[in-house]
C-alpha cells in the first residue's frame, strides 16, 4: 500500500499532537500502564534476579574458594569486633539511662517492591504511590538501611525513585572516621563519585561514607558506600574519589521509603 | 492489517517489559532491544510498505516513554528520527534486490 507524502506528513503531525497532549495527563496514563503491567513486571523482575544469580554463580565458582578463605578471616575479625561492640553497647545503655536520653526517633518506613528500571537513566519504579502517602523527595533505603535514592515522581499507585547514581543527583556526605565532608555526585550507570574534598584532607581506600544532615535531603547517618579510588590532580582545586556503593541494584527486591525523619 | 498492528503493539509492549524488568539484571550496558527492533523493522520492511517502520517507531517510542523518566514524546521523536533516516538512506543510496522482491 503506497501512502502519498502529504498524507504521511499529516498522519505524523496528528500523531505528534496527540502524543504531546498526553503530557498534560501523563501521570494518569503512566499509572494506568504501570497498573496493568505490575503483575508481569513483578514476575519478570524476580525471574531476572534468579537467572542472573544462576549465571553469576557459574561464573564465580573459581573465585569462591579464595573468597571463602577471605571470609573466614573476616568472620574472626568481626567476632572480636562484635565482642568489643557488645561491651560498648552495654556501656552506652548505662550512660543513656544515666543521662536520661530517650532513644532517637526511629524513621517511619513504608515497604515497597521494585518492579522496573528506566532504560536510559538510573531510575527505578516501585509499587507505592500517592495512595500510600508517598511524596516527592522522600528518601529510599534498603532493608539494611543503606541509601538508594529519593522519590522523583509520584503516581497514584507507583513512584519513580531516582538513584543516587543518577547524573542529576548530588548530596552532602562525610567520611565516617575522619569526618571529612564532600559532595557525592552521580555518574550514571550505577556509578558515583565523591567530589569537593579539600586537598589538604587525607582520605583513603575503604573509608566508609555516610549521609549528613547538610542540605536536608537525606537523614544523617545512612550508609552510602566506601571509597574505591582517590583521584588527586594538581590542576584541580579539590580531590575526587570513586565510590563503591553499598547496594547492588541487581540484588534488590524490596525497599523502604522513609516517610518521616 | 489491524491484526498485524495489534500483534506488533503487543510484541513491543512485552519487549519493553522485558527490557525494563528482566534484562536489567544481566548487564548495566544491555542494549536497548526496542530501538534495535525498530531499526530492524525499518531495514527489512518491504519497500512499498515502509510505513511499518514508522508505525513501529511510534509504538516502540510510546512504550519507552511510558517506562522512562522523560517527557512523553522523547523516545517517539528519537525512534521516528531513526526510522526516517533509515528510510531516507535506503531509498536514496541503497538498492538491495532482496528487499525489492519482498
Amino acid at each position: 500500500m503506497k501512502i502519498p507524502l502529504r498524507t504521511k506528513i499529516l498522519i505524523i503531525v496528528i500523531a505528534i499532537i496527540l502524543i504531546s497532549s498526553l503530557n498534560f495527563f501523563q501521570k494518569k496514563v503512566k499509572n494506568f500502564f504501570y497498573l496493568i503491567s505490575e503483575p508481569i513486571q513483578k514476575v519478570l523482575w524476580q525471574a531476572g534476579m534468579n537467572t542472573s544469580d544462576f549465571f553469576e554463580a557459574i561464573l564465580e565458582v573459581k573465585n569462591l574458594k579464595k573468597e571463602n578463605e577471605g571470609l573466614k578471616l573476616k568472620i574472626q575479625e568481626l567476632l572480636s569486633e562484635n565482642s568489643s561492640l557488645k561491651e560498648l553497647r552495654k556501656e552506652n545503655e548505662i550512660l543513656r539511662e544515666a543521662l536520661n536520653i530517650g532513644l532517637a526517633k526511629e524513621f517511619q518506613l513504608n515497604l515497597s517492591q521494585i518492579i522496573g528500571k528506566d532504560v536510559s537513566r538510573d531510575s527505578i519504579l516501585i509499587n507505592k504511590g500517592l495512595k500510600d502517602g508517598i511524596k516527592r523527595g522522600f528518601p529510599v533505603i534498603t532493608p539494611e538501611k543503606t541509601l538508594v535514592g529519593k522519590i522523583s515522581e509520584v503516581f497514584d499507585n507507583f513512584s519513580k525513585v531516582i538513584l543516587i547514581t543518577d547524573k542529576e543527583n548530588s548530596f552532602d556526605a562525610k567520611v565516617v572516621d575522619s569526618g571529612i565532608y564532600g559532595v557525592i555526585k552521580g555518574k550514571g550507570n550505577f556509578q558515583a563519585y565523591l567530589d569537593l574534598i579539600p586537598k589538604n584532607e587525607e582520605i583513603k581506600e575503604g573509608d566508609l561514607l555516610i549521609t549528613t544532615s547538610l542540605g536536608g535531603i537525606f537523614p544523617p547517618g545512612l550508609l552510602v558506600g566506601k571509597v574505591k579510588e582517590v583521584k588527586k590532580l594538581d590542576i584541580e582545586p579539590f580531590q575526587q574519589a570513586e565510590i563503591e556503593l553499598a547496594f547492588d541494584i541487581k540484588n534488590l527486591d524490596f525497599l523502604f521509603i522513609i516517610t518521616n525523619f | 492489517m489491524v491484526k498485524k498492528i495489534l500483534i506488533l503493539t503487543l510484541f513491543l509492549y512485552f519487549l519493553t517489559l522485558l527490557q525494563t524488568s528482566f534484562f536489567i539484571h544481566f548487564s548495566r550496558y544491555f542494549p536497548n532491544l526496542i530501538l534495535i527492533t525498530i531499526v530492524f523493522i525499518n531495514f527489512f520492511a518491504p519497500q512499498n510498505e515502509e510505513w511499518w517502520g514508522i508505525v513501529s517507531a511510534i509504538l516502540g517510542g510510546f512504550f519507552l516513554d511510558i517506562f522512562s523518566e522523560n517527557f512523553f514524546g522523547y523516545y517517539i521523536l528519537i525512534s521516528l528520527g531513526i526510522s526516517f533516516f533509515i528510510n531516507f538512506v535506503l531509498k536514496k543510496y541503497v538498492q538491495i534486490p532482496i528487499i525489492k522482491k519482498i
